[in-house]
């Protein structure tokens, strides 16, 4: 879910115009969290880190209250009434059975892994491509990451 | 007729089916993503940005039968990540063949030519080939020089090997729509069944943040693109998702048309959207607050999607809701129209690239000046 600051561009460009009459939309921003260890001293800041995490595509590691920690994937969060009932569901690195963390449960976060989406532009690549091409490269291509 | 009778009739006969039942969402196209890793690194693709841990995870053979099961639709789309990375794609095709269901296999070709013989013809298996335009569109979009010869070479294997082959396209700003045309023509050349071409979408996590279309320009891409359209081209649309493109009617969105499901589970509330998972078809459906998608809810994710996935099912649901419905759109299938507009054709031959990137500095293989002319043949 994209916080309302991360789609702000697009919530401003739409209170001028009507969507049908758009003719390019604005995209959004992106927050550079790798790295981030957020405060979660109120359940506001708390809800509002684990909405950031679940946005994030790298690993994140939950450290519980009990000094067990959690690393993995934060793929989907559960929002309920109260930090006891809302939960952070995770894949963890080296397995894959869904483990998850209530909210209650959770003494730090942080955004521990690589964000596999940062500096992965269209504007990156098309940079790329024309310093390449001005080099006389041919086959010129992003390769995808190596896994091991 | 862009898709078989059989399948044409499998997928009427569903569709009444849940309307006798009184079903109000049901689901037409289940997108089962088996694995994401890629063998390509499009920067217009967010479904590939994971940790490693998470792209080398695949969905097994039984995990996909069992959410086909759980889902019930006639149609599956496999995407991704690349399908044919997924060491066990063959057995997964061959259980979805078995259990009737149609099957549109998306890839991006790299390895088709080489892994075709894992794979049997069958009316139920179509390879839907992800071709983004010609040469250097293609390659351009797909962030790799060559990519576009490799693709057609595998259409071109499928289609002598006896397969049923489509096409998909997506079309990002800055899209040249005489260029798209020429890219149809191309493709109907190597002979494949039916294409498709659909906006790209200012999808969340997609690293290209900033070439989205909006609907107006949408519109007008797409009136260029379809109107004047010459007989030979097939595309495996429905035409009025068709008409929607092009502006002629409206459809609001019906996200449950296409669920998806992957190693995350059903995915809340469409293959665009990521607010969330589901662990059963059944959870989906009930606990999703679907009035919270689709333009006419405000949301502003939503505000500029005309994408296939969300809205093609719209259409299929308006020809069994009334007999109106039911009478356009037969009327549509017995008389294709070429949609003759002389607004349209005017629209394509002075349609200028509009941004001063390096993306427009792309040459097309014909001369620029050279203008497309209607022949309607
Ligand atoms: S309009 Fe529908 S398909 Fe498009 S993003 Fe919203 S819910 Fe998804």
């Amino acid at each position: 879910m994209a916080t309302e600051q991360q789609e702000h561009l697009k919530i401003e460009q739409l209170r001028q115009h009507s969507a049908d009459e758009i003719e390019t939309i604005a995209g959004r921003e992106k927050e550079n969290l790798e790295g981030w260890i957020p405060s979660l001293a109120t359940d506001t800041e708390i809800r509002e880190a684990l909405e950031k995490a679940f946005d994030y595509r790298g690993d994140i590691t939950i450290t519980l209250k009990d000094g067990a920690k959690v690393e993995g994937y934060l793929f989907d969060r559960r929002s309920g009434s109260s930090l006891k009932d809302s939960f952070a569901r995770v894949l963890p690195t080296n397995d894959r059975t869904k483990v998850n963390v209530a909210y209650s449960d959770i003494a730090a976060l942080a955004f521990s892994g690589r964000d596999a989406a940062a500096g992965k532009t269209f504007e990156a690549w098309v940079k790329k491509y024309w310093e390449k091409k001005a080099a006389g490269e041919k086959n010129i291509q992003i390769e995808p990451e190596k896994l091991d | 007729m862009a898709v078989p009778v059989s399948q044409a009739w499998t997928v009427a006969s569903y569709v009444l089916k849940q309307k006798i039942k009184g079903r109000k969402r049901y689901p037409l196209v289940l997108m089962l993503e088996p694995l994401f890793r890629c063998n390509l690194a499009c920067a217009g693709c967010g479904k590939i940005q994971y940790p490693a841990h998470i792209l080398k995870s695949d969905l097994s053979p039984e995990e996909c039968f069992r959410a086909v099961e759980e889902c019930g639709a006639p149609m599956v789309s496999i995407p991704g990540g690349e399908p044919l990375l997924h060491p066990k794609m063959p057995e997964i095709v061959a259980g979805l063949v078995a259990r009737n269901k149609y099957v549109y296999m998306c890839t991006n070709a790299l390895l088709l030519k080489e892994k075709l013989h894992l794979f049997k013809p069958s009316k139920y298996l179509s390879f839907s080939v992800h071709v983004d335009g010609e040469r250097e569109h293609h390659d351009f979009s797909v962030c790799r020089e060559g990519g576009y010869d490799i693709a057609m070479e595998g259409i071109r294997a499928a289609v002598a090997a006896g397969f049923r082959v489509t096409t998909n396209t997506t079309l990002f700003d800055g899209a040249d729509p005489n260029s798209v045309r020429r890219h149809f023509d191309q493709l109907m050349a190597a002979g494949v069944e039916s294409m498709m071409v659909s906006p790209g979408y200012t999808y969340d996590k997609a690293p290209d943040q900033n070439h989205f279309l909006g609907k107006a320009k949408s519109r007008r891409l797409f009136r260029a693109i379809l109107s004047n359209r010459k007989k030979t081209w097939q595309f495996n649309t429905h035409p009025l998702f068709s008409e929607f493109l092009m502006g002629k009617r409206n459809f609001e969105c019906t996200p449950w048309g296409m669920p998806t499901f992957s190693i995350f589970g059903w995915q809340k509330p469409c293959y665009l959207l990521q607010d969330g998972y589901a662990d059963t078809f059944q959870e989906l459906m009930e606990t999703t607050e679907w009035e919270n998608y689709g333009a006419k809810s405000g949301n502003p994710r939503c505000a500029n999607c005309m994408v296939h996935s969300g809205h093609e099912a719209s259409a299929v649901d308006y020809n069994f809701s009334s007999l109106k419905g039911f009478l356009v759109t037969a009327s549509k299938y017995m008389f294709p129209s070429t949609y003759p507009d002389p607004d349209a054709q005017k629209l394509l031959n002075e349609w200028k690239p509009e941004h001063a990137t390096p993306l427009v500095q792309i040459q097309s293989s014909a001369s620029d000046n050279e203008l497309q002319t209607v022949s309607g043949d």
